[in-house]
C-alpha cells in the first residue's frame, strides 16, 4: 500500500512527521513523505504520480482547518474516489473537544479523522479500515 | 578591487544600511577594548564562562536586560536576532520594530539588527564593554554578520550545516556554503586587527535524539571549513544528550579529533573551544523540575570541562522568559560553578574507543568524496546519506537513519542508513540495545525524546 504523508500548512513539527514516516515503513506501507510546510495542493499532486492508496495529512499547530476548505473541490475536479483520506494531529487551537472537530473534518472529506489520539493506535485504526474495506 | 572587496559592496549597498563606512569600521575593530572580545577572555580565564539566550525588539529593552544579566553575574552576553531578519525580511522586521516600539509590546522574537543599524548597536556594546555572542540561524548571514562586527559583537554562531538543516525545508544547501564562506572570511580579515574574531558551530543541531558520531563530524567538518578561510579561533559544541556518560565521551573524543583534524590540515595555530549546551530537548513544565534539569546540567557541564555553557531558564516550557527570570538562571548556574570544586576525570575507554572509530570512518568518507573543495566534499556527502541529522525538516536530508536509547538512556544508532559506519561500529551500537520491533520502536522513541519530562 502507498501512503502519500506530510505536515500541512507552514508547520515545521517536523519531530511527528518523522515518526509517522519510521511507523508506517516499520507497517510494511511505501511511504511516500512531503515533510513539513507542505500545501494541499502538493498532497494531491503526489497522490496522483504515485497513485497512492492513502493520503495521511497531519497538522500540530492547529492550523488545519483553513487548509482543509479546498478538499472537496479538490476532490471533485479530479477523480480521487479510491483514496483513503486521513488527518490527525492537533487538528484545533486551545481546547476543543473530538465531538465537535471530527464531523467538521469529516464533511471537507476526510474518511478517518483524529484529534490528538495517539499515533499508534491512530495507525492501527487505518490498517483495521483499510482491510474492511477489501 | 579584490573579489571579496566587491561583494561587500554590493552586500553593504542593502537600501536597510545607512552608508557602510569601511574605513571606520575597521579602525573601530583594530582600536576596539580587549574585553569585548571573547577569544580574549578564554584566553585569560580560568573558569567556565556563563552565556545564557535572548534578545528583544528594542534597543531599550536589550539594553535593560544586559543590565539585569550584569548584575547576575554573566560572563557572556547573548543577542538573539528575530526570525524575519534570520529569513532576510527587513522591510517586515522594520514594521514589526515600529509596532513594538510605538506600542511596548514584543512583537519580533529578537533584535533586528539591520534595522537598528551598527551605529546604535555599538554604542550598546561598548557601553557594556563584555563579549557578546551572536545566536541567529540564519542561512545567508552576509549582512547580518557585516552589521554585528561593525557594532562590536565579536562571536558569531553558526555555519553552513548547523543553520541549515535543522532549521529550513527548502534553502539550498550549496547556496549556504558559499554564503557561510563568505561569513568566514570577513571574520579572518577582521582577525588580523586585534584579538581574533571567534567562530562558533551550533552542536545541538535538531535536539532529538542526536547520534554523538554525527554531531563531532558537523563539528569539526564546520572549524574546518571555518579555519580554511583564515578563522583562528573556533568553538565547537554539542548539547546535553540525556546520558552523563555520553557527554563525557563525546566531549573527550570531539576535544581530542577537533585538534588533530586542524593540526592535520596545518591549523596548528588556531585556537578550539569547546561549549556545552544545557538540555536543549523538551522542558519539563514543572518549574522545580526544571530548576533541578538546569542545576544537573550545570554539573556535567563542569565535568567535561567545557569553556563555555549556554543556559536554559526555569520558563522553558513556556516560552521566551522575562529578563528576570533568566538573569536568576545566570546566577544559579555561576553559584553551582563556583561551588563544584575539584572535579575528577572521568571516560570510558571501550565508549570513547568506539565513538572515535565512528567519527574517524565518517571523516573518511568525506574526505574521500571526489571534489576539488572541501565544502563540495561536504555537500556530496550529505546527499550520499554519509551525514545525516535526525529530525531535520530539510528535503536534502538522507531521512534513513533511527536512533533510540539503550536501557541506560545512551543514544544508539538502530537502522545506519547510509552511513559509511563499519560492521564492527554499528555492531557495537546495535549490541547495547534490546530491540523494540515494529510500533513498539516508534512508542520507545516517544518516550525517548521526552526523557526530561
Amino acid at each position: 500500500m502507498k501512503v502519500v504523508t506530510g505536515v500541512v500548512g507552514n508547520d515545521v513539527h517536523v519531530v511527528a512527521n518523522r515518526l509517522i514516516d519510521i511507523s508506517l515503513n516499520q507497517r510494511g506501507f511505501e511511504v511516500f513523505n512531503l515533510g513539513v510546510n507542505t500545501y494541499l495542493e502538493e498532497f494531491i499532486d503526489a497522490a496522483i504520480e504515485t497513485d497512492a492508496d492513502v493520503v495521511l495529512i497531519s497538522s500540530l499547530n492547529g492550523e488545519a482547518e483553513g487548509w482543509s476548505r479546498d478538499l472537496p473541490l479538490l476532490k471533485s475536479r479530479y477523480d480521487l474516489k479510491e483514496i483513503v483520506f486521513v488527518i490527525g494531529g492537533n487538528l484545533a487551537v486551545g481546547e476543543v473537544s473530538s465531538e465537535v472537530i471530527v464531523p467538521k473534518f469529516q464533511a471537507y472529506g476526510f474518511d478517518l479523522v483524529f484529534h490528538q489520539v495517539d499515533l499508534n493506535e491512530g495507525l492501527d485504526q487505518l490498517e483495521n479500515y483499510l482491510q474492511e474495506r477489501v | 578591487m579584490g573579489l571579496l572587496q566587491r561583494e561587500r559592496e554590493a552586500i553593504l549597498a542593502n537600501e536597510y544600511v545607512d552608508h557602510f563606512d569601511f574605513l571606520e569600521v575597521e579602525s573601530f575593530i583594530k582600536n576596539a577594548s580587549k574585553d569585548l572580545f571573547i577569544s580574549h577572555r578564554f584566553n585569560t580565564s580560568d573558569k567556565i564562562l556563563v552565556q545564557p539566550r535572548g534578545g528583544f525588539p528594542t534597543y531599550e529593552k536589550v539594553f535593560r536586560l544586559y543590565e539585569e544579566f550584569k548584575e547576575a553575574g554573566v560572563d557572556i552576553l547573548p543577542l538573539t536576532i528575530d526570525s524575519n531578519t534570520r529569513l532576510n525580511d527587513y522591510a517586515t522586521a522594520q514594521k514589526m520594530l515600529r509596532l513594538s516600539e510605538e506600542n511596548d509590546v514584543d512583537m519580533l522574537n529578537g533584535y533586528p539588527l539591520i534595522n537598528h543599524g551598527y551605529r546604535t548597536t555599538r554604542k550598546m556594546m561598548t557601553h557594556f564593554n563584555t563579549p557578546v555572542s551572536l545566536r541567529h540561524g540564519t542561512p545567508d548571514a552576509r549582512l547580518l554578520v557585516e552589521i554585528a562586527l561593525a557594532s562590536g559583537i565579536f562571536e558569531i554562531e553558526g555555519g553552513p550545516i548547523t543553520y541549515l538543516l535543522p532549521y529550513s525545508k527548502n534553502f539550498p544547501l550549496d547556496k549556504a556554503f558559499i554564503y557561510w564562506k563568505y561569513v568566514e572570511k570577513v571574520c579572518a580579515k577582521y582577525s588580523t586587527l586585534n584579538e581574533p574574531i571567534n567562530r562558533e558551530s551550533f552542536g545541538p543541531l535538531s535536539a532529538t535524539l542526536q547520534p554523538p558520531a554525527i554531531v563531532i563530524v558537523i563539528q569539526i567538518l564546520e572549524m574546518l571549513l571555518a579555519m580554511e578561510e583564515g578563522v583562528k579561533s573556533f568553538s565547537v559544541s554539542f548539547s546535553q544528550s540525556g546520558s552523563m556518560l555520553q557527554d563525557i565521551v563525546t566531549s573527550n573524543i570531539i576535544k581530542k579529533l577537533s585538534r588533530h583534524y586542524a593540526d592535520l590540515f596545518g591549523f596548528e595555530d588556531a585556537a578550539i573551544h569547546l561549549v556545552y549546551h544545557q538540555w536543549m530537548g523538551a522542558f519539563p513544565r514543572d518549574k522545580e523540575h526544571s530548576e533541578s534539569l538546569i542545576t544537573t546540567s550545570t554539573v556535567i557541564a563542569a565535568l567535561v570541562g567545557a569553556d563555555k555553557i549556554i543556559t536554559k531558564t526555569r520558563d522553558e516550557a513556556y516560552g521566551i522568559p522575562t529578563k528576570e527570570s533568566n538573569a536568576s538562571a545566570v546566577s544559579k548556574v555561576q553559584y553551582t560553578l563556583g561551588i563544584l570544586r575539584a572535579l575528577p576525570k572521568i571516560g570510558d575507554e571501550e565508549e570513547e574507543e568506539n565513538l572515535e572509530r565512528e567519527v574517524r570512518e565518517i571523516m573518511e568518507a568525506v574526505l574521500n568524496e571526489r571534489a576539488d573543495t572541501l565544502w563540495r566534499k561536504v555537500f556530496n556527502a550529505i546527499k550520499k546519506g554519509y551525514i545525516e541529522i535526525p529530525f531535520s525538516p530539510h528535503i536534502i536530508n538522507n531521512n534513513k537513519v533511527i536512533t533510540v536509547r539503550d536501557k541506560e538512556g545512551n543514544i544508539r544508532i538502530y537502522d545506519k542508513g547510509d552511513l559509511p559506519l563499519s560492521d564492527k561500529s554499528f555492531a557495537f551500537e546495535r549490541s547495547k540495545l534490546t530491540l523494540p520491533e515494529g510500533k513498539n520502536l516508534v512508542s520507545q522513541m516517544i518516550k525517548d525524546i521526552g526523557i526530561m519530562l
